[in-house]
């Protein structure tokens, strides 16, 4: 008897009935693969693995209830429908039934994906959770070119520009936007809307490169599910501030491919609208407050609700809100305007740039500091700072203003740190990170010793005394003393071995007892120490010997990563040290 | 001219008369095998050619003429015809004329053609004629329808009406035929014709119909392929339309078709698939979220995506100088596996503008997007914990002295492999017994050799009497089992000569109850007995009373197991099956049962009752030894493959905890008699000790803590330890070695 024998008509259990095969869930759902994948993409399935793989490892698994999940989707029934509609419209075309063709194209079967959305993120909680992926395809749709042969269409590089525009005009009014990083893939930017942290990334604005050998259909399926995605989030996030969306905008700015501005100027528009009638109310109110006697409910409520809309701005929001506040930027015709644009304003910063339909032109007397990218700037005003946009982005990651001669036109750039890394945690600061800590401590009118000071000082407990622990340089001192202590062993082992060494030439030609009594009591607390890690190791159970080998090796490499940098670095001090000399 | 005449006429038509022309000339030049298109006659020509001829014809105009009168008849015939064709004369054109008026009339509908049916009639049928039967040229050869090159080789061809024959005319040879071309001028356009035998020389107007028939036009040039339409029908007064039928009746009724149509439209207004107003355009976009949600899902969780790796400093479009890779670490990255190389390499740019765009960025989110579909997810936990919390907290080693941890003596003497010690009940001694054929004894405390048993052969397994009072000594070696007395006891020496003595006679009458195969005899080299066993015996082990002993022979199939009795010089077998190799044996430490190793599993006996008790299955490769606790109930099993195996016989069947520890095999493990310690040697040149605490309450689990690994023996020829024994009263243990040295560890 084969060792999986079932007999006939006794169901499948377990695995085998649990999971089905790509092909299997193809065959049940009786659509074509194309039709299977486009669903996939839409309801969010996606296979998982199961315990055992009946079938056999190469093979992706569905669970059974996602694919009766397919099943029940009416767009299944909607996709065959376009498949039957296509093949009338072929039909009439071919028989030269034009007027039967015409008719039909004008009631083409369409779907929405909008219950979709709404199935799949109940909450909108839900929907920001999942907006990382969306926003990187949204903005890097923007960026692409329309190709007609892989067709993307205009239209939906038009509907993604807009929509991410869209997104980022709403994020620079409710200074939302925290961390922004200029990375070589393009320019990384992270937001928290509602609690939760949106990160995404938009490409370079040049010209992008379209490999062959990417299927475009999957990526405009893709597309297509976070469109309407991005589009329903913005409506909810325009509504929460009281503005309408889709929003009309100017269409001389439009023209002009200043669209953001033109949505910020919409945006701010309607807000101060908005806040004038807030204001008015609010006078209404305390007038009728006097009249009223005290207790009316209704309009205490009010004032309270007012309050509350006030006070919802968290400390971080205020922080972001005012970096940048009564500071005017002007931006030259070679930096990326877009993302300059959309990071000053979301930090409060007024900004210009050279061309058409900038609000205020390069000779304006307001202007704190003019951001250019170029070798030397001919011709200065001696009222503003000449700086490199990396100043904007650095400033806003330390959230402090920093000192703006690093970052003078012409000077060689401090480097560009990610805020998106835990230093202490990576167990690696780099320079430029120190400083800007100090820098930031400087501003919090705290005082930190220079490096230096505290390089030589090993001892714990006198730093614990300062009231500065840098987590970092204590677990440095911890480790020198560690360091220490292992030398000492090892010196002792030496010392051991050497005893043990003269023993055994001792007692070669006869039989006799080896070493003195004392001096095994002296050796065997250090080995006890030295053998105790193996001991336990020997009563793990193999599961966990597993996950402490794995915790050791993620942690060797780490160290390993971290020993590179460091070995780089003091290379690159000889070298400067040598090259100076 | 007569009807006759006139038919002929119309027959011989100018243009098939070309192309069979055409035809003798490839038959006169030879060319049999070329079709009538690629024809090198002088006929087909090119422009220039043409020009040349035309040329010619100007200049030969004058002596046209009389060469087509000493032509042939037919030849004078031919220009006639064309003269037909172009302008009709008088007898003929009126037929052709008339026929082109009926065909006209006939095709307008009138009835006036019936007035002059007969001739019209008469005249369709030289028509038809002329058309169709143009391979039915008179010749005025005779030679009738068949091939023409019967005829090659004679001087006649054909005959004539009175039946006489035609003579060919007289060929010129040759040369005359060439130089008479060469002389005549017009001789390119002179074309044999070889059935009427006769030279016939084409025309200037013949060349032209030849000419635009090869360019696809109508041989006449005054033939006009686009002539004007003229409407013969006189309209001029018709007060009525040329069918004066009447209307018919379908043209005044309501039309079925259309109703229908109508009805159809009808319908698909009523159903909405015909619209004429625009629908309203409905917001695309919509609070989406204004209720809670009802009941999500179909019951799976959602596994949320991954969300995409943050950068870190190396991927800034500045980075500090030392992320960046030096180019020699750049180009150690080539000599990586793919897999392993780093997928990112950091790079540095002076200022933002030269930033280019990056290439791989479709490329990247394509990848993450197949990813979201295709990629199984599962839920892992993030473990994120101190990898020192994992190990699990034994009680402190000091706590749970003594055991041995230092080598205090060696015993050296052997020259070959040391592969079974064992020590005397009382712990004063130790005998060992090497593959150098020799048993040792020891002095424990001196480390004094006291005696050597030279048995000749390599030495399995040695065992010690477990009663005090018989200083004896079992042996196994090769097939044999020796059980010597070592002489240490002196005062009952004669119980020891009795229980050594074996009476000869006895030996077969027993040995119907016993195994046969088995003989006992008197050794006499050393005072002892000889037990000979038929295959080769691996170990021996005593009974607690030192009256019984159990020999392993693991090729002895079913006699593998044998309990020898002294006293009686007797030998059984095993009464039960065992299920594979038998490795070892032992018996319990206080009770009748027997503990019986195969390969696989360990097998529990009752021997009083003969009944198998349990069977204990350590899931290891190859079981190599076996120790049972002092109190009995519990056992350890070392294997092949390093494990170590704690079965609690009251527990379970399977391991109540398997240790890995060797890397190698174990070659033997020992439990000790009174402190809570066992050890195990291996192969890889370690033993281990540790504590195996064994509590009187059944409800708390032993307790086994890992002390102490003892080195110290070198491996020789991929052995090392053989052999392990604790002391019966010290915690000490003695360890022998592949080295051929003997070690003793103490607290």
């Amino acid at each position: 008897m084969p060792k999986h024998y079932r007999p006939a008509g006794k169901k499948k259990e377990g695995n085998a009935a649990r999971y089905v095969t790509r092909s299997q869930a193809v065959k049940y759902l009786q659509v074509p693969l194309k039709v299977f994948r486009k669903l996939c993409i839409f309801k969010g399935v996606f296979p998982r693995d199961p315990k055992k793989k009946v079938k056999g490892n190469h093979h992706t698994y569905y669970h059974m209830k996602d694919i009766a999940f397919l099943k029940h989707e009416p767009l299944l029934e909607k996709f065959r429908e376009m498949r039957s509609y296509e093949k009338k419209v072929k039909k009439a075309m071919s028989k030269k039934n034009k007027d039967l063709a015409e008719r039909l194209l004008t009631r083409k079967p369409t779907y929405t994906l909008d219950m979709l959305i709404r199935e799949r993120y109940p909450k909108f909680i839900d929907a920001l959770r999942d907006l990382d992926d969306c926003l990187t395809m949204v903005h890097l749709f923007a960026a692409l070119p329309a190709i007609e042969r892989e067709s993307i269409q205009p239209e939906r590089i038009h509907n993604c520009r807009g929509l991410s525009l869209e997104w980022q005009a709403y994020i620079s009014r409710t200074h939302k936007l925290r961390k922004a990083f200029i990375s070589v893939k393009g320019i990384y930017y992270q937001a928290e809307v509602d609690g939760q942290k949106v990160t995404w990334l938009t490409p370079h604005a040049l010209q992008q490169v379209m490999p062959p050998d990417v299927d475009y259909k999957i990526m405009l399926t893709f597309l297509e599910f976070y469109e309407t995605l991005l589009g329903f989030v913005n409506f909810k996030l325009y509504e929460s501030i009281n503005l309408k969306y889709p929003p009309i905008l100017d269409p001389r700015l439009k023209a002009l491919a200043a669209d953001l501005y033109a949505l910020t100027r919409y945006v701010d528009a309607k807000d101060q609208t908005s806040g004038t009638n807030d204001e008015e109310s609010e006078l209404r109110l305390a007038q009728l407050q006097d009249q009223l006697p005290s207790n009316e409910p209704g309009a205490l409520m009010n004032l309270v609700v007012n309050a509350a809309f006030v006070s919802e701005d968290d400390e971080e929001t205020k922080a972001c809100k005012t970096l940048f506040q009564n500071k005017t930027f002007f931006l030259g015709r070679e930096v990326p305007r877009e993302s300059l644009l959309f990071v000053i304003t979301s930090f409060g910063g007024v900004v210009s740039w050279e061309g058409d339909g900038a609000p205020f032109d390069e000779s304006n007397q307001d202007i704190d500091y003019q951001i250019v990218d170029r070798p030397t700037q001919s011709h200065k005003f001696i009222s503003r700072d000449y700086i490199q946009p990396q100043w904007v982005f650095d400033c806003i990651n330390a959230r402090l203003i920093l000192p703006t001669e690093d970052y003078m036109v012409g000077k060689v750039l401090p480097p560009h740190l990610s805020p998106f890394v835990d230093n202490e945690a990576e167990g690696y600061v780099p320079e430029y990170a120190d400083t800007i800590k100090r820098l930031q401590a400087a501003a919090r009118k705290e005082i930190l010793p220079m490096p230096g000071a505290e390089m030589d000082d090993l001892d714990n407990a006198h730093l614990l005394a300062e009231g500065i622990i840098d987590r970092a340089e204590a677990k440095e001192a911890a480790e020198r003393k560690r360091k220490m202590a292992i030398d000492e062993k090892q010196f002792h082992q030496e010392l051991k071995m050497e005893m043990k060494g003269m023993q055994q030439t001792a007692d070669t030609s006869e039989i006799k007892k080896t070493g003195e009594e004392d001096d095994a009591d002296d050796a065997s607390p250090k080995q006890l120490t030295n053998n105790d890690e193996d001991m336990a190791m020997l009563t793990m159970s193999r599961k966990k010997r597993g996950l402490y080998n794995a915790i050791q090796i993620s942690n060797q490499r780490k160290k390993a990563n971290v020993d590179t940098l460091e070995k780089r670095k003091k290379n690159l001090k000889k070298n400067k040290e040598t090259s100076s000399d | 001219m007569g009807k006759n005449q006139k038919m002929k006429k119309l027959k011989n038509k100018p243009v098939p008369k070309e192309e069979e022309e055409k035809e003798d000339v490839v038959v006169v030049n030879g060319d049999m095998d070329s079709d009538d298109g690629s024809i090198p006659s002088p006929v087909v020509s090119d422009d220039e050619e043409d020009d040349d001829y035309e040329g010619f014809s100007d200049s030969d105009g004058s002596s046209k003429n009389s060469d087509s009168e000493s032509g042939s008849g037919s030849e004078q015939s031919e220009p006639s015809d064309d003269e037909d064709g172009e302008n009709p004369s008088i007898d003929g054109g009126s037929i052709d004329g008339d026929d082109d008026l009926n065909q006209e009339d006939q095709s307008a509908g009138s009835d006036d053609g019936l007035s002059d049916g007969g001739d019209s009639v008469d005249s369709r049928e030289v028509v038809d004629e002329s058309d169709s039967s143009e391979d039915e040229v008179e010749t005025r050869n005779t030679i009738g329808d068949v091939p023409f090159e019967w005829y090659k080789e004679e001087e006649h061809i054909g005959y004539d009406k009175a039946g006489r024959k035609i003579k060919k005319k007289e060929r010129m040879d040759k040369l005359d035929s060439f130089l008479a071309r060469t002389d005549d001028s017009k001789s390119w356009r002179t074309i044999r014709d070889e059935l009427e035998d006769e030279d016939i020389e084409i025309t200037k107007e013949e060349f032209k119909t030849i000419r635009r028939m090869l360019k696809g036009k109508a041989p006449h040039a005054e033939f006009n392929p686009h002539p004007d339409y003229v409407d013969w029908f006189a309209w001029d007064g018709a007060g009525h339309p040329l069918s004066n039928a009447p209307e018919p009746k379908r043209r005044f009724i309501p039309s079925k078709h259309e109703a229908k149509m109508v009805v159809k439209y009808l319908r698909a207004i009523r159903k909405g698939l015909i619209t004429f107003d625009k629908p309203k355009e409905k917001p695309r976009y919509y609070n989406l979220w204004v209720d809670d949600p009802e009941k999500p899902g179909h019951g799976l969780s959602y596994i949320p995506a991954p969300k995409p790796k943050l950068p870190g400093h190396e991927e800034s479009y500045n980075p500090s100088q030392e992320y960046i890779p030096t180019q020699e670490e750049i180009n150690a990255y080539q000599l990586m596996f793919e897999e392993d190389r780093p997928k990112f390499i950091p790079k540095r740019f002076t200022s933002l503008r030269s930033v280019p765009a990056y290439e791989k960025s479709v490329k990247e989110f394509f990848e993450r997007c197949l990813d979201l579909y295709l990629c199984a997810r599962a839920r892992k936990k993030r473990i994120n914990i101190d990898p020192e919390s994992l190990k699990p907290k034994l009680p402190s080693r000091k706590d749970l002295k003594p055991y041995p941890t230092t080598c205090y003596l060696e015993y050296k003497g052997h020259t070959g492999p040391v592969a079974s010690i064992c020590t005397d009940p009382t712990g004063q001694h130790i005998a060992s017994g090497s593959h150098d054929g020799t048993v040792r004894i020891w002095e424990v405390e001196t480390g004094r050799c006291l005696k050597i048993f030279e048995l000749g052969e390599p030495v399995k397994h040695v065992a010690w009497n477990p009663v005090p009072e018989l200083p004896l000594l079992a042996v196994s070696m090769g097939q044999d089992v020796f059980v010597l007395n070592t002489g240490l006891e002196k005062e009952e020496h004669k119980m020891i000569a009795d229980l050594l003595r074996v009476e000869t006679s006895t030996t077969p009458d027993e040995s119907e109850s016993a195994v046969s195969s088995i003989s006992w005899s008197q050794y006499v080299k050393y005072d002892g007995v000889r037990i000979k066993h038929f295959k080769t015996v691996s170990s021996v082990e005593w009974h607690r009373k030192g009256d019984y002993f159990s020999t392993v022979m693991p090729a002895g199939d079913s006699k593998a197991v044998l309990i020898h009795m002294l006293s009686k010089k007797l030998t059984q077998r095993l009464p039960f099956k065992l299920h594979g190799i038998a490795v070892s044996s032992t018996f319990h430490p206080s009770r009748s049962i027997f503990f019986v190793s195969t390969k696989k599993h360990v097998r529990v006996y009752d021997l009083l009752k003969k009944k198998f008790i349990k069977k204990l299955e350590p899931g290891v490769r190859e079981i190599s030894s076996l120790s049972v606790h002092p109190g009995g109930d519990n056992v350890i099993v070392g294997s092949r493959d390093g494990k170590l195996c704690w079965f609690d016989m009251d527990l379970s069947s399977k391991p109540y905890k398997i240790l890995k520890s060797h890397p190698k095999d174990i070659t033997n493990v020992a439990f000790h008699r009174s402190y809570p310690l066992f050890a195990s040697s291996s192969d890889d040149g370690t033993a281990y000790v540790f504590h195996g605490m064994v509590y009187s309450d059944l409800n708390q689990n032993p307790l086994i803590v890992p002390l102490e690994i003892l080195h110290g023996h070198k491996t020789v020829d991929g052995r090392g330890l053989l052999d392990c024994k604790f002391h019966p009263r010290q915690p000490w243990l003695f360890t022998a070695g592949a080295d051929s040295v003997i070690k003793l560890f103490c607290h």
